[in-house]
């Protein structure tokens, strides 16, 4: 048997948090599992107590990983766990960006550089409609009926909204989403 | 006088910026293009986000901060980013009985809210050049993050790569 549950001290959180964001590319729905690998595999947080932070974690505004690995980071070692896990998710990709950044100011103007982050953001578009695709199809197949109407519905005046008042997408979003809210309540799927 | 201008608008974009990443994008862009940054810059912006760790709206308030303002304006935007959600955090932790959202609504209505917001990304980042290779680069990334399991990265490495050594040779294919 793995010895489960023995508490870790908030510096070696910090690191292991530091590490994990390190060396992890990509957004949050990657980071998040191997987060969850290394609980368990020192054996802080068992898997479920794990997804049930997470699903929590999606309620909060934020990068995912940063409300999920504090949440983590609380349930552990309360205060000094959110401190530390806070600085593990923030300083490692802070110093990064400030190394790439220093790189860019010093090569970026030569052209094959230029042609690299050129050809780097043009594949951009391409990632963001994979996301809505896979998405899109997702919404589609958890709502049948009357439920999923309603929420094409939803979907495209909220799309309206943020595309045509660019200026004012803070208010839209914030009245959006807490519409949602309410609407959701209202058109429980009858079972 | 720009560092607190960079400050209030990041503080902003983390008030909204839910469900992941990607929804967040359009958000920024609309907040930092062309003030900040221009229409080809903060494409790579957001290609370097995605290829290096960390959460893309953190490694976006960096770097702008980092140009306009150098490394404290880049820590005091990157900080302003998670000022909402930690406060959020906090106080929910503090409040914790008392607070009698439901978990499965919630997590419905921003299921269908990022998703907006993803098409409004979408909407904003719709390839801006008429260039037929970064078009192609656009196409195959698509294909590939929808239909395959191949990581991302490869697409904006690949595309880079390609363009950075072959892309001349490619284009005069067609420019005379």
């Amino acid at each position: 048997m793995k010895q489960t549950n023995s508490k870790p001290k908030a510096l070696s959180l910090f690191w292991l948090f530091a590490w994990i964001n390190t060396i992890t590319l990509g957004g949050g729905y990657v980071i998040v599992p191997v987060i969850g690998n290394s609980l368990e595999k020192r054996g802080w947080m068992q898997e479920d107590e794990f997804y049930d932070i997470f699903a929590q974690a999606q309620a909060y505004p934020g990068p995912l990983a940063l409300s999920t690995s504090m949440l983590v980071g609380i349930r552990l070692c309360g205060f000094w766990g959110a401190v530390a896990a806070f600085c593990g998710v923030i300083l490692p990709p802070f110093l990064v960006i400030i190394l790439v950044s220093r790189l860019i100011t010093t090569y970026g103007s030569l052209p094959a550089v230029q042609r690299f982050l050129d050809g780097a953001g043009a594949v951009v578009p391409g990632i963001v409609a994979a996301m809505v695709w896979k998405n899109g199809k997702r919404l589609l197949k958890d709502n049948t009926g009357r439920t999923r109407l309603i929420k094409i519905l939803e979907l495209t005046a909220l799309t309206m909204l943020l595309v045509f008042f660019p200026r004012y997408s803070l208010p839209i979003l914030l009245g959006g989403i807490a519409s949602l809210y309410v609407l959701e309540g209202l058109w429980k799927p009858s079972k | 006088m720009e560092t607190l201008k960079v400050v209030w608008t990041f503080f902003k974009i983390g008030i909204i910026a839910f469900g992941g990443g990607w929804s967040t994008v359009g958000i920024i862009k609309n907040a930092v293009v062309p003030q900040w940054v221009d229409e080809a810059g903060f494409r790579s912006l957001i290609a370097i986000a995605q290829s290096t760790p960390g959460p893309i709206a953190l490694n976006a308030a960096t770097m702008v901060g980092w140009y306009h303002g150098g490394f404290f304006t880049a820590l005091l935007a990157t900080l302003s980013v998670v000022t909402f959600p930690v406060t959020m955090i906090g106080l929910t932790t503090l409040l914790a009985s008392r607070i009698t959202l439901n978990q499965m609504q919630i997590q419905g209505a921003l299921k269908t809210g990022s998703l907006a917001m993803m098409l409004m990304t979408l909407w904003v980042l719709r390839p801006a050049s008429a260039d037929p290779l970064l078009l192609f680069f656009a196409i195959m990334t698509f294909y590939i993050g929808a239909f395959t399991k191949i990581n991302s990265l490869w697409a904006i490495f690949g595309a880079g790569f390609i363009n950075a050594f072959f892309g001349p040779p490619i284009r005069s294919l067609w420019e005379k």
